[in-house]
């Protein structure tokens, strides 16, 4: 009975993401493209939270990944002909490749590997500019090949970027709960509680981290790349800009990095908040309400918002079954 | 060649003096509170803009700026300080998260008063180069700053070693339990080591401003970079600082000569991936360890 309420509202909710929306804004390009954008930061929230809430890890650096998984994707379609759908899953490996020069920050604990990840991400800005023969250098890449059209279905458009990148994401999604729920997710739950007793028992703890870090790589590569075909256009300050860094890690903490969905629904509403909102407030520094937000955040309910209203939903239909 | 090399040390050797004013104050944190200050480099930078206000507005001097921004500083390090004693989980992440908001804040904050534009100090006296053996060139800012910057190092490293105080923080960095059982403070012994910071990242901003050139992305390179140092340095070894502040100078200054100066910020960056993959306690660190 509670299993398949569950299922009939999941089927809503998908149904509702996938038909609902294109047909009530897929006529207004510019409400669209603001959703893509939102969920663009989501994938990358998401990744973010999973390597923060499964491998106990603070990120500064996740505009690397975002960056390296654009490039990557972006160059094998332009000069080697990669179809687009391959080479976006290809820019997901190469940020996953990219994460395996990182492995040797994973012996450093917290605030440590946070700012190793950071200079890694200047040191890969820097490499994509100075590579001007591969990645065009700070001229940057024009005309990146869009999506194409399959089956019937025109991806190149506003509406068929938004099917993607829901789709990106609620794999993504599905991914990280399969990890969360398998023997993994116990010893990396484990993990964060003691490492040490953990590392005791057998449970090969900087294997699962690394696995951790290439995991969350792979989909914020997936959602870079993604981000370059759908605008078709990258250069080095965009592709690796610290906008994707803070975004994804003001959402994750606002919506609750400890969840699955906190991240994304943080991301919505953050990205939304601030574009729609706060820019035309402020054009220039509007980006400090998102720092006001994080420090109320971590100040007030460091859990993030999303468990907050579960929890009080859930409190109040316990009073009911009581009453 | 060797005229070109001279002067790249020496360039190097001035610009690693301010580095090490920035990253000592960091350390210094960092020792009493076992928290990094990400807002740190934003605050070397409010006192720059403090000194670039006084000096465009009101035409006051940048050195004699320092008192002003002194006291705009350290109300702004109180408040770090103040909101961060708050956290009360999880303090290491939380801590890292809150101050890289609060850095968010200030830069914007200082996007949105001052705008994106570069400055640097208007008065001519500073700029004016001086040559030091009829080969080697600097700003007379450059040295100025670099002379005053060792001295209130020296005036620190003397506090630390030989004041109660200082002890006191020296005792936190190293067993925060056994100093508190001595009769050491935290609270105190924290806000004062957040004040001396301020007091440095004042002289550093102040010293930025003169000798080289200001704009609001400048507080996150700036806080990057007094991590690097204090890492290569060791936590909580304050003339490890001044040397790996020195080599990083160095290391920048020569890739720009022999290089390109695109690649200045590369070089640091591989030293310090480098001194973490070979001895992940820093070069002077001793045994203390940063890695599990």
């Amino acid at each position: 009975m509670k299993h398949a309420m569950k299922h009939a509202i999941l089927g809503a909710a998908l149904l509702a993401a996938y038909v609902g929306v294109p047909l009530l804004f897929g006529g207004t390009p510019y409400v669209m493209g603001l959703i893509v954008a939102a969920l663009t930061i989501a994938g990358v929230a998401l990744a973010w939270a999973l390597l923060g809430n499964l491998g106990g890890m603070v990120s500064f650096g996740h505009a690397a990944f975002f960056g390296v998984g654009s490039y990557t994707s972006a160059v094998l379609s332009m000069k080697l002909g990669v179809p687009v759908f391959a080479a976006l899953l290809l820019g997901g490996l190469g940020a996953a490749v990219a994460s395996v020069a990182m492995l040797p920050a994973l012996r450093l604990r917290g605030p440590y590997f946070a700012l190793a990840i950071l200079a890694y991400a200047h040191i890969f800005q820097i490499l994509a500019t100075e590579m001007t023969p591969i990645t065009g250098g700070a001229g940057g890449l024009l005309s990146i090949p869009r999506f194409p059209t399959l089956f019937g279905l025109e991806f190149g458009g506003k509406t068929g970027g938004y099917v993607i990148i829901l789709t990106i994401i609620l794999l993504s999604a599905f991914a990280y709960d399969a990890v969360r729920r398998s023997a993994w997710g116990l010893a990396l739950k484990a993990m964060h509680d003691t490492e040490i007793a953990t590392r005791v028992i057998g449970v090969p703890s900087t294997h699962l981290k690394a696995a951790m870090l290439a995991l969350s790589a792979f989909i914020t590569g997936v959602v870079g790349a993604f981000n370059a075909h759908f605008i078709s256009f990258l250069e080095p300050d965009y592709a690796f800009s610290s906008t994707w860094t803070v975004l994804p890690i003001a959402a994750a903490i606002f919506g609750g990095y400890r969840t699955v969905w906190g991240p994304v629904v943080g991301a919505l509403v953050i990205y939304l908040l601030d574009q729609l909102v706060f820019k035309p407030i402020l054009p220039h520094g509007h980006q400090m309400v998102l720092g006001v937000l994080l420090c109320a955040m971590i100040l007030l309910s460091p859990g993030g918002l999303l468990p907050v209203l579960l929890r009080r939903r859930r409190s109040e239909g316990g009073r009911h079954a009581h009453a | 060649m060797i005229e070109l090399t001279l002067q790249a040390l020496f360039s190097g050797l001035l610009a690693g003096g301010y580095y090490a004013t920035v990253a000592v104050g960091l350390a210094l944190v960092f020792g009493a509170m076992r928290v990094i200050n990400l807002a740190h480099g934003e605050l070397v930078l409010l006192a720059a803009y403090i000194a670039y206000a006084a000096e465009s507005r009101y035409g006051i001097n940048p050195v004699m700026a320092i008192p002003i921004a002194l006291v705009v500083v350290a109300s702004a390090s109180a408040i770090v300080y103040a909101l961060l004693s708050r956290i009360e989980h999880d303090r290491e992440i939380n801590s890292l998260i809150l101050t890289f908001g609060i850095g968010i804040i200030m830069t914007n904050g200082i996007l949105t008063i001052w705008a994106a534009d570069i400055h640097s100090t208007t008065n001519p006296w500073f700029q004016d180069s001086l040559v030091i053996a009829d080969t080697l060139f600097a700003m007379n800012a450059e040295v100025a700053f670099f002379i005053g910057g060792l001295a209130l190092m020296a005036g620190v490293y003397w506090w630390l070693n030989h004041s109660w105080q200082g002890r006191a923080v020296r005792a936190l960095t190293s067993n925060r339990n056994a100093a508190m059982l001595m009769g050491v403070n935290p609270r105190q012994t924290e806000i004062l080591s957040f004040m001396i910071a301020a007091l440095l990242a004042t002289f550093a901003g102040v010293a930025i401003y003169t000798g080289k050139t200001v704009f609001p992305s400048l507080g996150h390179v700036l806080t990057v970079k007094a991590f690097i140092i204090t890492v290569l340095a060791g936590m909580g070894s304050i003339h490890g600082v001044l040397i790996g502040a020195i080599m990083i100078g160095v290391i920048e200054s020569l890739t720009v000569t022999y290089l390109s100066a695109s690649l200045q910020e590369l070089a640091g960056m591989l030293l310090f991936l480098v001194v973490l993959f070979v001895s992940p306690s820093g070069l002077f660190g001793g045994r203390r360890a940063l890695a599990r």
